[in-house]
């Protein structure tokens, strides 16, 4: 994970923990788990990218 | 798209998992709640009401405590009375036809005791079957039921996360796919009350809305790049 984007989420949980509405704690500690979500989707589509790249079956071509 | 939950307790005043449940259902949002057990305290349900009512929505959810692998009686009966032949089944019956219906379970075991070899020994889609036999036979489409196993349990977070798929349950579209739930997000994150953060708090959640923006923008362009190497 890119600093930056940890920094985010970590920004995220703490203003979460500081707000003594319920909804808007809630709401945006499950922004930052949808985060941590999306950028492990695309870790796994780029390694699946590179695999595919690097895959012996496509050498011959 | 209109939400009726119906939900069966004898009593709910004293649940603390109902109570949260409750406490979680967006005020300005077409969800209709309605208690079996206030409704009728007698046990004489008003069937051309109720059919009247579950017309007037879209997605049917029952929510209860799952009481020896089913509902408080309230609920069995409200079945009995209310979806009769001609109304809900029958050459003439599909006025359900269409609609989505979904469980909201609260349950007082594990969640891994439900399975071959657990003290339960079924899982709950085995234990469910009536309702989904049920789903069928008026035509509607069976929703993926919000299971909550032992609420008292549950940590700070578990509970934040059960309220947020609690509401996704009563307002989002049925596709629960990551790009689905990203837009739902944001169209929460759109209507939080900003006057209540701080400016540098303001600029957290809109820089989360900007990056969730963008991780959308790189999915996509990452599927399309595999679709065309695959």
């Amino acid at each position: 994970m890119e600093e930056e984007l940890h920094e985010l989420i970590r920004a995220l949980e703490e203003m979460s923990e500081r707000q003594s509405d319920y909804h808007a704690q809630a709401l945006l500690f499950a922004t930052s788990k949808l985060l941590q979500e999306q950028d492990k989707r695309i870790a796994l589509m780029e390694g699946e990218l590179d695999g595919t790249l690097w895959s012996p079956r496509n050498w011959g071509e | 798209m209109k939400t009726l939950v119906i939900i069966s307790h004898p009593e709910i005043g004293d649940s603390s998992s109902q109570q949260f449940l409750l406490s979680a259902v967006p005020k300005d949002k077409d969800v209709t709640i309605h208690h079996l057990e206030s409704v009728y305290p007698d046990g004489n349900i008003d069937t051309v009401k109720e059919q009247k009512l579950l017309k007037q929505h879209d997605r049917i959810l029952f929510q209860f405590p799952f009481y020896w692998y089913s509902s408080p009686a309230l609920l069995k009966q409200w079945q009995d009375d209310v979806l009769t032949e001609g109304f809900a089944y029958g050459p003439r019956g599909s006025m359900l036809a269409g609609k989505e219906f979904g469980l909201v379970l609260a349950i007082g075991v594990k969640n891994s005791e439900y399975q071959a070899g657990g003290r339960e020994s079924f899982s709950i889609s085995e234990l469910t079957k009536p309702y989904q036999a049920m789903a069928v036979k008026t035509e509607m489409v069976y929703l993926k039921p919000l299971l909550i196993f032992q609420f008292a349990y549950m940590t700070h977070e578990q509970k934040m996360k059960l309220y947020i798929d609690y509401q996704q349950v009563l307002t989002r579209e049925k596709d629960a796919s990551l790009e689905t739930r990203e837009k739902w997000l944001l169209e929460q994150l759109e209507q939080l009350d900003g006057k209540a953060f701080q400016p540098n708090e303001e600029t957290t959640l809109s820089n989360a809305m900007e990056q969730i923006k963008t991780n959308r923008t790189t999915i996509d362009e990452l599927k399309m790049i595999l679709e065309q190497i695959r």
